[in-house]
């Protein structure tokens, strides 16, 4: 519309200037208004915890697998050639952890990104927390002092506590726990998961007690000394060397391997995988046996936890003598 | 009415400067009150809505105004400190989550908070830009902060050392930045965010340094059996790295390392009840409703505010008498322009339509003005406005 001529029409106009110009200005504070009002929301709220759970080793996976009722994806990120104990996940990795609805560790010092990375605590379930009243230490760390703080030892805990069932059991109830916690609608079928799973820890540790028994108390060398909580739970007499099953021995190894012969007689040596074929005659032409126990801390080419645990005890068995070889 | 106005306005305008002058003043009258009232009902409630949104609050036997505003208000006060393991004693009874508050450093001049990642997901903080903490050594930085520094991810920070004077003392840290937050309003966007056990380890409780296994012998004064000592060689971090995270290690039970104060967040109503009566013996810890506390703040400053409501008043009121007699006087110097306004035609009536007008216009940009800045003030003056009375409670 053409703005009218005159003294009123000047007004009009002015006038109009003046309503836009006034528009204008309340646009202006409704958008102030508006900009606190539209702060953005969490999208992490409380109640919506995702169905997910990340694990820091297969054995925890596993547990987590034969309990979760369907729904709950079980997650464990770490790459298949990694010592998960020793990966070092991205900040990335640690992000996909974050998110998790919960995060099961190992305890006892297992997976030492852990110590440094940051996780929501209210999701993060300690397994091993109140399964043994004291952990069983690795004993090789230097005391050392430095400035006013005194003498300290950065001693780390033996952590492959699956190892013994009893407390791959306990562990398997913190999960159990976790999982109830999770997705507690589901807790009858978890509870039952957990009942077929105890079973079959149980009946392991009946077997690899009757398999410690048969051996007599023999000596046994272990290739690292990763089997602390086996050898503490079904009393066999194991030292450790730092062998590596993909490297040949190196004549300092020998050194060191004869030199502990001398006061434990072994004829036995666990190995975490199967040692190289020359490692395997080196330690044939001193009498040793070599036995591959597994671990497991990664998921194996075939089978599961419990396969892979069943044929250790067998092959213990039989290098032992306990039972017939097949 | 419109001609009068027009009239008005051409007046107004055409005697500028005298016209600003009595619309500044009026502005001021009218604003101060305004401004007042709005600072003090912005102050009580972003102080109150802080306070109702943390159900409880644990913490050392001592002032309770102190706790909550260095815990939800990161305003340094001294307060003595828990430890991690009664944060874990709140956890242990599976009634309500804790959130662990390490307040007292600083970083750049910017409150450090050591705090869980639960705190993020319990305020609404989100990230504006980068990523939220996962190691050690990373920080995540409040709206202000990262504006007022100039910071994005990938820069770094360093903490503020201690005591300045304690050439023993502890280093500064350098912190990575990892993410910063979107504007919260409030004292998250001028905090520096820290895992609690960084903020730990800028606090000298815990320390990387090298392996004194491999360590070469010039950085050794003895070496005994499984003994090491070190001299003031032995390199010690003043970062944490992907390289030297593995190395940083706490000295001490991780139970007895302190808080400034525990968030506590109840499942429930009941559960929240059930741990306030655990405590309320507790001769040496506290847990308390902040929204409490900060009610019985507002009404110290509502008390105040009607003290200078009264002062406010009475120079509103001789602003007005000014007004009013600047008003007088200056229809009296225009005796000749209303009698020749009266000679060309114009009633009596339209005269006093047309004074009437310019105060209207007078009075009606003041009230503009002065609601405008109130309105800015309430605003974005929030945060400026906590610090300010908090830094003197």
């Amino acid at each position: 519309m053409a703005p009218e001529s005159g003294p009123t029409g000047l007004l009009t106009m002015r006038g109009s200037t003046m309503r836009r110009a006034w528009v204008v200005f309340s646009a202006a504070l409704l958008a102030l208004g508006c900009s606190k009002a539209d702060a953005p929301q969490s999208l992490a709220s409380k109640g919506d915890r995702p169905l997910s759970v990340y694990t820091v080793n297969y054995p925890l996976a596993y547990f987590a697998e034969r309990l979760a009722p369907e729904g709950v994806e079980v997650v464990f990120p770490a790459p298949p050639e990694v010592d998960p104990a020793f990966w070092k996940p991205t900040p990335k990795e640690i992000g996909q952890y974050q998110r998790a609805g919960q995060i099961l560790l190992n305890g006892a010092g297992y997976a030492r990104w852990t110590r440094y990375a940051t996780l929501p605590k209210s999701r993060v379930v300690i397994t091993a927390n109140g399964c043994r009243e004291t952990l069983l230490k690795t004993g090789d760390a230097v005391t050392h002092q430095h400035g006013p703080g005194g003498d300290h030892a950065h001693e780390g805990a033996a952590f492959t506590t699956w190892l013994d069932m009893r407390l791959a059991l306990c562990q398997a109830s913190r999960i159990h726990d976790a999982l109830a916690q999770l997705a507690p609608a589901t807790k009858d079928a978890v509870r039952t998961n957990f009942e077929a799973l105890t079973r079959d820890l149980t009946q392991l540790d009946t077997r690899l007690r009757s398999v410690a028994k048969a051996s007599d108390d023999q000596p046994m060398l272990a290739s690292h000394p990763v089997y602390q909580y086996l050898a503490d739970a079904y009393g066999l007499r194991i030292e450790s060397m730092h062998f590596e099953p993909d490297e040949a021995l190196t004549p300092k190894d020998i050194q060191a391997l004869d030199s502990l012969l001398e006061r434990h007689p072994a004829k036995l040596m666990l190995w975490e995988a199967q040692p190289l074929p020359e490692t395997e005659q080196a330690l044939r032409d001193r009498g040793i046996t070599t036995v591959v126990f597994d671990p497991a801390a990664q998921p194996p080419t075939n089978g599961d936890f419990l396969t892979v645990m069943t044929g250790n005890a067998k092959r213990l068995a039989c290098a032992t003598g306990a039972e017939a070889c097949p | 009415m419109k001609d009068s106005l027009y009239l008005a306005w051409r007046y107004l305008h055409h005697h500028r400067a005298k016209t600003l002058l009595l619309v500044l003043s009026l502005t001021v009258f009218l604003g101060l009150p305004l401004v007042m009232h709005a600072m003090s009902a912005v102050i009580q409630q972003s102080l109150l809505a802080r306070a109702e949104g943390t159900p409880l609050l644990l913490g050392k036997k001592g002032s309770s105004l102190d706790l909550v505003v260095e815990a939800l208000y990161f305003q340094p006060k001294g307060i003595e400190a828990l430890t991690a393991a009664d944060a874990d004693e709140v956890d242990a009874t599976g009634l309500a989550l804790a959130i662990p508050m390490r307040t007292g450093l600083l970083a750049q001049q910017f409150p450090l908070v050591g705090t869980s990642l639960d705190y993020f997901a319990f305020r609404g903080l989100e990230t504006a830009d980068g990523r939220a903490l996962a190691k050690l050594g990373e920080c995540v930085i409040g709206a202000d902060v990262a504006a007022t520094l100039g910071l994005n991810p990938g820069d770094s920070i360093l903490t503020s050392p201690s005591t300045l004077f304690d050439l023993a003392g502890v280093y500064p840290l350098r912190l990575h930045v990892v993410g910063t937050l979107q504007p919260s309003y409030g004292p998250d966007d001028r905090a520096v965010f820290v895992d609690v056990r960084t903020a730990w380890v800028a606090e000298g409780l815990g320390h990387g340094h090298q392996d004194l296994a491999t360590a070469s012998g010039d950085v050794l004064l003895k070496r005994k059996g499984g003994t090491a000592t070190a001299n003031a060689k032995l390199v010690q971090y003043n970062e944490i790295t992907d390289e030297n995270a593995d190395s940083f290690h706490f000295h001490g039970d991780p139970a007895s390392h302190p808080l400034s104060a525990v968030i506590v967040v109840p499942a429930d109503d009941k559960a929240g009840v059930l741990l306030r009566g655990r405590f309320v013996n507790d001769s040496a810890r506290q847990l308390l409703r902040p929204a409490q506390v900060v009610e019985g703040l507002n009404a110290q400053i509502f008390r105040f505010e009607r003290v200078l409501q009264i002062i406010v008043w009475t120079v509103g009121l001789a602003t007005a008498l000014m007004f009013l007699l600047v008003m007088v006087l200056s229809w009296r110097l225009r005796a000749d322009e209303l009698r020749t306004m009266t000679r060309l035609g114009c009633s009596r009536w339209k005269a006093v339509q047309i004074m009437s007008a310019e105060v209207f216009l007078m009075v009606g940009t003041s009230v503009v003005l002065a609601a405008f800045f109130g309105f800015v003030i309430a605003h974005y003056g929030e945060t400026w406005l906590q610090n300010l009375v908090l830094r003197g409670s």
